[in-house]
């Protein structure tokens, strides 16, 4: 899986300087809209007006910060320059409407400064301000999808025994039966892709970027049984990778006890995962011979509910269009789920009608533009 | 999947993320813009091709209010990106809302300004291509729908515009399905590639719901070369060089708007209907004709774009000095498309041709050729009498179209509370 990793600091901030540069020669900003934070202090007293405002923010303190302009009230975030380099400038446009404000500066290794607090007067509407999530905030979460990944990972041995065991019995149409369920639970696990490191790609790594392709030896897992039991090889071809599906599948759920989900992986993965399955699933690059590439992007969806599931009380307070997401998700569920035929398969992405193909495609591209807010919101964010 | 669905189903505005854009940036707006729309049958003053401005991409905002889509009579951009949809919005609500979208994305691209700033609460609102402010580089958009678009989805089908059809198949295409027609066409236009780009990347990301592409084809304007002259195509020809006058307002109510009333629905009066062609060229096929083969074939000399009875290149050819085709064969291509009889003279259309090319075909020749778009008030009288006239003309082993559509340019935005399409779906 191609999921992202936050980039390390240095880049940050060495992008955060670029940024920097370009909007001193080009921003019509007024010299009254610096901010210069130091050791100790984070900016004088400031005005501005309201409406659309950009603060140049300068880190003039002995080690690198992150600048926020919050409402005092309740450390409510309106905008925010993170990865500020020590002795770099970089912008931050606000839309200022009446009310109460303050710099609050996070150099490292220094507790939270919070600057002079500034008010604008009037009755004039600006941006609102969204309540940081914390890690202290993720922890429950955190915990609560580790149990949910420990249920799908005891289910998931039970059903790659079963149909590593149809392999070694011969009974190939058993195992074609068994390959799918077993799979779609795999799939259904997707926040947790990254904590399993190497498993993942043990257990459902694609054939591409493997010199040999489908015939490569290092194409273990999921989809290579499917190639084979999809393309006609035998039971003692395919006994060796059915039982070492079956093997990783027994080693990842030994292990995982031991795993630590990263806290910025669970609202990363609330678009992430339907991110595949747009890219993989339904252009039907993952399809190894099942055709059943609608049942894995319905076990993503399933699996995205569940991450909005258990975060759903920080985003309530937090994210004002989150019906949108839902709706879109019913939508995309309900378009996905009528390709399932009343025996149970699945119609391949293939031999879809070009207007489902697109009706899917686009609940799919629109609920991903109402998911991808989500991992913004719930970065963990430092406070104190 | 037994989870709960949250609070209820909202879908207003759904397709809305994020708000327009504040302001208008630069201050490069001025007068000029009045200039961008120079005459689009005579080359442009030195003056009107503000040549550094067009380096940098500041290209005046072209006003995106008016009675008529701004893209319809000025001539081709240097960039341009057309697009076909299929329009996947559930019901007449939510087709309301994508052309309300739209309009609003189309507004701000045209005016330009800063992009909002959103906090912590979601990604960049823009994608930053064009830098932090959105530079207006003379953006517009046209946007048209199809005959598909009337079928039994929204209710539309008694607002159909007489005489929209889906594309009519010419003797002489090769037509591909899976490249013909759609729900609803936009064609932007601007002065670089990065600034079209910018603009179909703001409007997917805000639609993504509400349509899907059903055909894409990216096209260019040459300069004229020499100065002065007119943009040539791929044959090596100047293309375009007697468009009807787009500054005579009398002869765009004649030829290019549709005006109340003659058996159109209310709603089309002041929109335009647009014709795409997309047209491969066999460059290689034509690089191994003789110049004098090619010539008659067009009609005109290809160095100068003189017609091939005159000696100069807007210089109106005189078919009735010339009935037998001595001097312009009868079977050249530019006597056929305008015989410039007065029996004729209610066929021309508004001729905006740009020149696409992407890649290589089946053989490894070159694919490339002709997004040929024009404006017109009836397909039937104009363009297909036009088309039927070059039925078989000697240029057709040459090019092959293979693609494009039929289309209904709408009436314009009249202005900040109007969008696409208001009349239609009222």
């Amino acid at each position: 899986m191609a999921f992202r990793t936050f980039l390390p600091l240095a880049l940050v901030a060495a992008g955060a300087l670029a940024a920097g540069i370009v909007a001193g020669c080009g921003s019509s900003t007024s010299s009254g809209n610096v901010i210069s934070i130091s050791t100790g202090s984070c900016g004088a007293q400031w005005q501005a007006s309201p409406g659309m405002q950009t603060f140049e923010i300068y880190n003039g303190a002995a080690a690198g910060a992150e600048v926020d302009l919050i409402d005092p009230a309740n450390g409510a975030i309106y905008a925010e320059v993170s990865g500020l380099g020590q002795g770099t400038t970089a912008p931050m446009q606000v839309d200022l409407g009446s009310g109460r404000y303050a710099f609050k500066c996070l150099i490292e290794d220094t507790g939270a400064i919070t600057g002079p607090v500034v008010t604008i007067g009037g009755h004039v509407h600006g941006a609102a301000a969204i309540l940081p999530v914390t890690a202290d905030d993720l922890l429950q979460p955190a915990r609560e999808y580790h149990a949910y990944v420990t249920a799908g990972l005891q289910v998931l041995v039970r059903q790659t025994g079963a149909l590593a065991a149809d392999v070694q019995a011969g009974n190939l149409a058993a195992a074609r039966a068994a390959w799918l369920p077993a799979h779609l639970t795999y799939e259904r696990l997707g926040a947790a892709y990254g904590t399993f490191g190497n498993y993942d790609t043990e257990i459902d790594g694609r054939a591409d970027g493997l010199p040999g392709g489908v015939n490569d030896p290092g194409f273990t897992g999921f989809y290579r049984v499917e190639y084979g039991l999809w393309h006609g090889q035998s039971a003692s071809e395919l006994a060796g990778p059915a039982s070492q599906l079956y093997q990783n599948v027994v080693a990842l759920n030994a292990a995982f006890p031991g795993m630590e989900i990263d806290l910025l992986d669970i609202g990363l993965r609330t678009h992430e995962i339907l991110e595949n399955a747009l890219e993989f699933q339904l252009t039907g690059q993952d399809d190894y011979g099942s055709g059943t590439t609608l049942a894995t992007t319905a076990a993503n969806i399933a699996g995205t509910r569940e991450l909005l599931q258990i975060l759903h009380s920080l985003l309530a307070v937090r994210y004002p269009a989150l019906p949108s997401v839902y709706f879109w998700l019913d939508r995309l569920q309900s378009l996905v789920d009528a390709q399932q035929q009343p025996d149970g398969t699945w119609t391949p992405v293939s031999a879809l009608s070009t207007t489902a193909q697109e009706q899917i495609d686009a609940a799919c591209g629109q609920a991903l533009q109402e998911l991808a807010p989500i991992a913004v919101i719930t970065e963990p964010r430092r406070t104190t | 999947m037994s989870e709960p669905s949250g609070p209820p189903k909202t879908p207003r505005r759904s397709f809305l993320r994020g708000a327009v854009g504040a302001g208008i940036a630069g201050s490069a707006v001025g007068g000029a813009a009045a200039g961008y729309a120079y005459r689009a049958s005579r080359p442009p003053a030195a003056s009107e091709v503000m040549a550094g401005d067009l380096q940098t991409g500041l290209l005046p905002a072209v006003p995106f209010h008016g009675q008529h889509q701004a893209g319809i009579l000025p001539p081709p951009q240097q960039q341009t990106v057309v697009v076909s949809f299929n329009v996947t919005a559930e019901g007449r609500a939510e087709l309301t809302d994508l052309f309300r979208t739209l309009t609003d994305r189309a507004r701000f691209l045209a005016t330009g300004g800063t992009p909002p700033p959103v906090g912590i609460g979601a990604p960049p609102s823009d994608s930053g291509v064009l830098g932090p402010a959105v530079v207006p580089d003379g953006l517009t958009l046209t946007a048209g729908v199809g005959a598909s678009l009337f079928d039994d989805r929204y209710g539309l089908a008694s607002g159909l515009p007489a005489g929209l059809t889906a594309m009519r198949t010419f003797p002489n295409d090769n037509l591909d399905p899976a490249q013909c027609d759609g729900d609803l066409v936009l064609q932007l236009s601007a002065g670089h590639a990065d600034t079209v780009l910018h603009g179909l990347r703001d409007i997917a990301r805000n639609t993504r719901g509400g349509m899907q592409v059903l055909w894409r084809i990216d096209g260019f304007t040459s300069p004229a070369r020499p100065a002065g002259t007119v943009p040539r195509n791929m044959l090596g020809f100047m293309d375009g060089i007697s468009n009807p006058d787009t500054s005579d307002v009398a002869v765009m109510n004649d030829l290019v708007w549709v005006q109340p009333g003659g058996g159109q629905p209310s709603w089309t009066a002041g929109g335009s209907y647009l014709v795409v062609r997309l047209i491969r060229m066999f460059v290689e096929f034509w690089d191994r004709v003789d110049i004098e083969e090619q010539e008659n074939m067009i009609g005109r000399r290809r160095a100068t774009g003189y017609p091939l009875d005159a000696n100069s290149l807007y210089a109106v050819p005189d078919y009735a000095l010339d009935p037998n085709g001595d001097a312009i064969p009868l079977t050249a291509h530019m006597r056929l498309a305008n015989p410039r009889t007065p029996q004729t003279g209610s066929s021309r259309i508004l001729r905006r041709a740009y020149t696409y090319d992407r890649g290589v075909d089946a053989v490894g020749d070159l694919d490339m050729g002709l997004v040929f778009t024009c404006f017109q008030q009836d397909i039937k009288r104009q363009f297909e009498a036009v088309q039927t006239r070059l039925i078989g003309e000697p240029l057709v082993d040459y090019i092959s179209p293979f693609g494009g559509g039929y289309f209904f340019a709408l009436p314009g935005v009249t202005g900040p509370g109007d969008f696409y399409g208001r009349a239609m779906l009222s």
